[in-house]
């Protein structure tokens, strides 16, 4: 029932997703590299253990383990992160649902009143709220009009306005 | 939806998306798995090349389980048979926990997984003598525009059928079915828990829920 509108939040998910895929995907390459490189060195070795060769073999293996490790290490960095956005999203929206319900009671909104008026604020139309709640339209509307009334606004558009504006935090220029 | 609602009464519900490492050395080593084990013939260039693909694999998991995200550690998914079984009875009677990471009875089995995997990569580079691909390649073009030595030195790597190479041949052959057992009880087991838990276990492996 929260489909209608989606923030934009999914658009940073998926692109911090495919990062994170992508990160993931070079690091696995790079891990059989190294695997498939130890392993020609070892077989180096036992031909020819004295080779001076060796030694700048196990200083390529070294900075290839350390390459790795260290690409782990960012890239579990960079998974938390993610994390952490998606978390502080979440709480964002929580802290706004918060503010709404409080400016709702502060109205004297009546339970059945914020509840319309949420899915209104949502953006669903009156056949829709009816239906969610199952009641008739014209109880719906009537709802409408009420909290309207309380809220002091002209309609719809000056309703959902009324958030946005503290939002945005800025007067409109021009 | 937005999480904190869909979220349970436990802190930290179960992953809704494994990260991406997870996911890929999980599909990797799957593909691996039955590829070597059903299809491909034991020795061929193919069959080393998956195997040392494997082992990377493998290898990149591990070093996961330390550096990893938290439901990515071993730390999360101790290997503990009490709670295993524990969760296995909770299974039978309908009425399974939650677990933050893989549950004790999948967490068995995935480090059954891993031991049978190690060795059969280990008993593979004994069997190969510890060629690499680019070896058995080389090899075995140097047979075919006939040159025989390298079948020559081969057998002088591992002094013909010794019994270190019967074993290792042995050992290869017993974990790789076992392997294949544990990968068929695991599919049961993603269904019968996806089941009692009325949740897709599948989708965190994949790509994710779908938002509807």
């Amino acid at each position: 029932m929260t489909a209608t509108i989606e923030p934009r939040a999914p658009d940073i998910r998926s692109a911090g997703r495919r990062q994170t895929a992508a990160l993931s995907a070079f690091l696995l390459v790079q891990t059989l590299g190294t695997v498939f490189f130890v392993g020609d060195v070892i077989g180096d070795l036992r031909k020819d253990p004295t080779s001076v060769h060796f030694l700048f073999e196990a200083f390529v293996t070294m900075a290839l383990v350390l390459g790795i490790l260290f690409g782990a290490f960012a890239l579990r960095r960079t998974v938390e992160l993610l994390r952490a956005q998606e978390q502080a999203l979440d709480v964002a929206r929580g802290a706004l649902s918060e503010v709404i319900d409080r400016q709702f009671r502060s109205w004297g909104l009546t339970p059945a009143e914020r509840d319309v008026a949420f899915l209104a604020l949502k953006g669903l139309d009156v056949a829709e709220i009816a239906e969610l709640r199952g009641a008739a339209q014209g109880t719906v509307r009537a709802q409408l009009t009420r909290i309207y009334a309380k809220a002091g606004v002209s309609g719809r558009a000056q309703f959902a306005a009324y958030f946005v504006e503290d939002l945005l935090g800025q007067g409109v220029a021009a | 939806m937005a999480a904190p609602r869909t979220a349970t009464a436990e802190a930290v519900p179960p992953p809704r998306l494994w990260d991406p490492l997870v996911r890929l050395t999980h599909w990797g080593i799957a593909f691996v798995v039955l590829a070597n084990g059903l299809v491909n013939k034991g020795g061929s260039l193919v069959h080393v090349s998956l195997g040392w693909a494997v082992m990377a694999l493998l290898l990149s998991r591990l070093v996961w389980g330390v550096l990893g995200p938290y439901e990515a550690r071993f730390s999360a998914f101790p290997p503990n048979p009490v709670a295993a079984a524990r969760h296995l009875g909770q299974l039978i009677s309908g009425r399974v926990r939650r677990y933050p990471s893989h549950n004790p009875a999948g967490a068995l089995a995935i480090y059954a997984f891993w031991t049978l995997l190690a060795a059969v990569i280990v008993t593979g580079l004994v069997l190969t003598g510890g060629a690499t691909p680019m070896q058995v390649a080389a090899d075995k073009a140097a047979v075919a525009s006939g040159d025989w030595s390298a079948l020559i030195r081969e057998d002088e790597g591992d002094e013909g059928d010794s019994p270190l190479r019967e074993v290792a041949e042995e050992a290869h052959e017993v974990a790789s079915n076992l392997l294949l057992v544990l990968a068929a009880l695991h599919v049961a087991g993603v269904f019968v828990e996806g089941r009692a838990m009325r949740r897709n276990l599948v989708a965190p492996m994949l790509f994710g829920e779908r938002r509807r």
